[in-house]
């Protein structure tokens, strides 16, 4: 394998990125918006990648989809929209710990399948605390649950999850594709790794709570600070999400349904805008944007060729063994990284893959299930995770990465198993 | 310390801290054990406790609420919301573990703000809102302390001053 200069140049500043991006010495955002100015400006002195070539390379769908439903989460996270589920569950599991889990874990995943997971752990945890702590619980087993499944239930919808996103826009699979392909897949394993965390935790959820009276004494309604608020933009994603489902039939972009949303929300609520604005997650959109220049230019200078082939001598060799060995590598690589650079990076990839005879539709899948559900194994393997952890270390019970470990990591783990199995049954219908 | 204007004479008497602090402060070393402190705000029926060293130099600040922190649910600073919550259920029978009342003060003690003997009512009152402070030590100018003024010792100077 001879790499010609460019290639050369333009890989080492990716890696030396990519290394910088794992460190977390130095915020992920940071190092995508210089990595991005360094690949331009190289781009520039060595010819292979101009700017016109780098703006090209960002791709407006995922960000634009992204930004759309962060404008709507921001609308509807001061309504108390959050709080008001936390607690109507609380109260509707009568203050037994195991439907309690259950309907919490079901309702933060069922949630997380349209909004932003992270978003929905950082409002549904504290309340979590919150009932816990009034019902005498420790939090722990209701914080890692919802952080776990939440990952799970992200992974059923095209907009449950960035990465879901990323492959989505690169791959041109539309909403109704990840309710086929995805969802009934991702219901079996929401199943079996609830099944397991329930089993884990059966020594914390066996007392019943001394107090099952004050939760009773709660009145759900009164958790909503904008009920009316709340009512429009649940209504307004509701109207998306049937959007979602046309978007074929109409001939339109996940992108234009979100923003389309998000405006006629915004149009409807007239909230202040600058506040409003605040509660984005710019280093998020900025951290993409960064990212697929720097893709773009690695791709430009030809690096990216020899994957190409190596992985595509795997698939001829076999489409099965090729799609798991992608499911688990990126699985195991998405529990100790962050799962955004790793998709973003084997985007270009597996686009470039072209087979005879077949679509790579099934490598594809393969990226959704292994960055979806590798993220589980560890503290730091996703966001909603870090967000847990954080929030518990506030608590007098914080969650360490070696409860993780005896929790989270078996479930990671089993869930792949599982994953890889329906992969395999259901490997004829990806083509 | 910078002298106002209205300091100087005889009204600026009347507007200086030293003329409305409480003069008896009582006060706790430094080495103390929370289980001390405790015994202090019990005693005496106060709400903060002066630290200070074998000098008697003000080091520090323990507030009453800080050691009741000890015992609040975790929620309280994790909701910014909880109106709602009528009855604090398992929460309301809740101890903090003995063990660490036996702890030092220190993890709990604030960094040291005080006021000026010579100081004016304003910059104290000021410097209670700033610093969320109910009282304020007053020091002298080797920063020893030498009396304790309460955001009612402040407040009431200040408003007989305006209506006077």
């Amino acid at each position: 394998m001879t790499f010609s200069l460019p290639a050369a140049v333009s890989a080492l500043i990716f890696v030396v990125c990519l290394a910088l991006i794992f460190s977390e010495r130095i915020h992920r955002t940071i190092i995508a918006m210089v990595g991005a100015v360094a690949m331009v400006t190289s781009g520039l002195i060595f010819g292979y990648y101009s700017q016109q070539q780098a703006v090209n390379a960002i791709d407006f769908n995922t960000l634009g989809l992204l930004f759309g439903m962060m404008l709507l989460v921001a609308m509807l996270e001061p309504t108390g929209f959050f709080e008001f589920i936390a607690v109507w569950v609380g109260k509707f599991s009568k203050g037994k710990a195991g439907s309690l889990l259950f309907l919490l874990a079901l309702v933060t995943s069922v949630v997380s399948m349209f909004l932003d997971n992270v978003t929905t752990v950082v409002l549904i945890a504290p309340v979590t605390i919150l009932i816990c702590e009034i019902l005498g619980f420790s939090p722990q087993p209701f914080l890692i649950s919802e952080a776990i499944l939440s990952n799970i239930g992200g992974i059923s919808t095209l907009v449950g999850d960035p990465p879901n996103v990323l492959i989505a826009s690169a791959a041109n699979f539309s909403f109704t594709d990840f309710i086929i392909h995805s969802f009934p897949l991702i219901i079996v394993v929401w199943i079996v790794s609830y099944g397991l965390l329930r089993w884990l935790f059966r020594f914390e959820l066996r007392d019943p709570s001394p107090n099952a009276e004050a939760i009773q004494s709660l009145d759900p309604k009164e958790a909503y600070t904008d009920q009316a608020g709340a009512r429009k933009v649940i209504l307004v994603i509701g109207g998306a999400i049937v959007l979602f489902f046309l978007e074929e039939l109409l001939d339109i972009r996940p992108a234009y349904v979100a923003l389309g949303a998000a405006s006629a929300a915004l149009f409807w609520l007239q909230p202040n805008i600058s506040e409003l604005l605040k509660r984005i997650q710019w280093e998020i959109l900025l951290f993409f944007a960064g990212l697929f220049v720097m893709i773009g230019g690695i791709q430009q200078a030809g690096v990216l060729d020899a994957f190409v082939s190596l992985i595509s001598r795997l698939v001829d060799l076999s489409p099965a063994l090729a799609g798991l060995l992608l499911l688990w590598s990126v699985a195991l690589l998405s529990s100790i990284v962050d799962n955004i650079p790793i998709t973003i990076t084997l985007i270009p990839i597996i686009q470039h893959i072209t087979l005879p005879g077949m679509n790579n539709s099934f490598l594809w899948w393969a990226l959704v299930f292994g960055a979806g559900l590798g993220g589980n194994g560890t503290i730091i393997g996703s966001t909603a995770n870090v967000v847990v952890v954080g929030l518990s270390e506030k608590t007098r019970l914080p969650i360490t990465s070696k409860v993780w470990s005896k929790r989270g990591l078996p479930v990671m783990l089993l869930s792949c198993v599982v994953v890889s199995i329906l992969y395999w049954l259901a490997l004829p219908t990806f083509f | 310390m910078g002298i106002s204007p209205l300091n100087s004479g005889k009204r600026g008497d009347m507007l200086q801290i030293s003329r409305w602090m409480k003069k008896e402060v009582i006060s706790i070393s430094q080495n103390s054990t929370i289980r001390q402190a405790i015994q202090l705000f019990i005693d005496h029926h106060i709400g903060t406790l002066p630290v200070v060293d074998e000098d008697h130099h003000l080091v520090g600040i323990l507030r009453l609420q800080d050691v009741i922190d000890m015992g609040m649910p975790d929620f309280i600073h994790l909701v910014t919301d909880f109106d709602f919550l009528h009855g604090f259920g398992a929460v309301e029978n809740q101890r903090p573990d003995p063990q660490i009342f036996e702890k030092q003060i220190e993890e709990l003690v604030r960094e040291p703000v005080s006021v000026h003997e010579e100081s004016g009512l304003f910059r104290t009152a000021a410097l209670l809102h700033k610093h969320a402070l109910r009282d304020l030590p007053v020091v002298d100018h080797e920063g020893r302390l030498v009396g304790i003024a309460s955001h009612v010792d402040v407040g009431v100077a200040l408003l007989s001053y305006w209506i006077s």
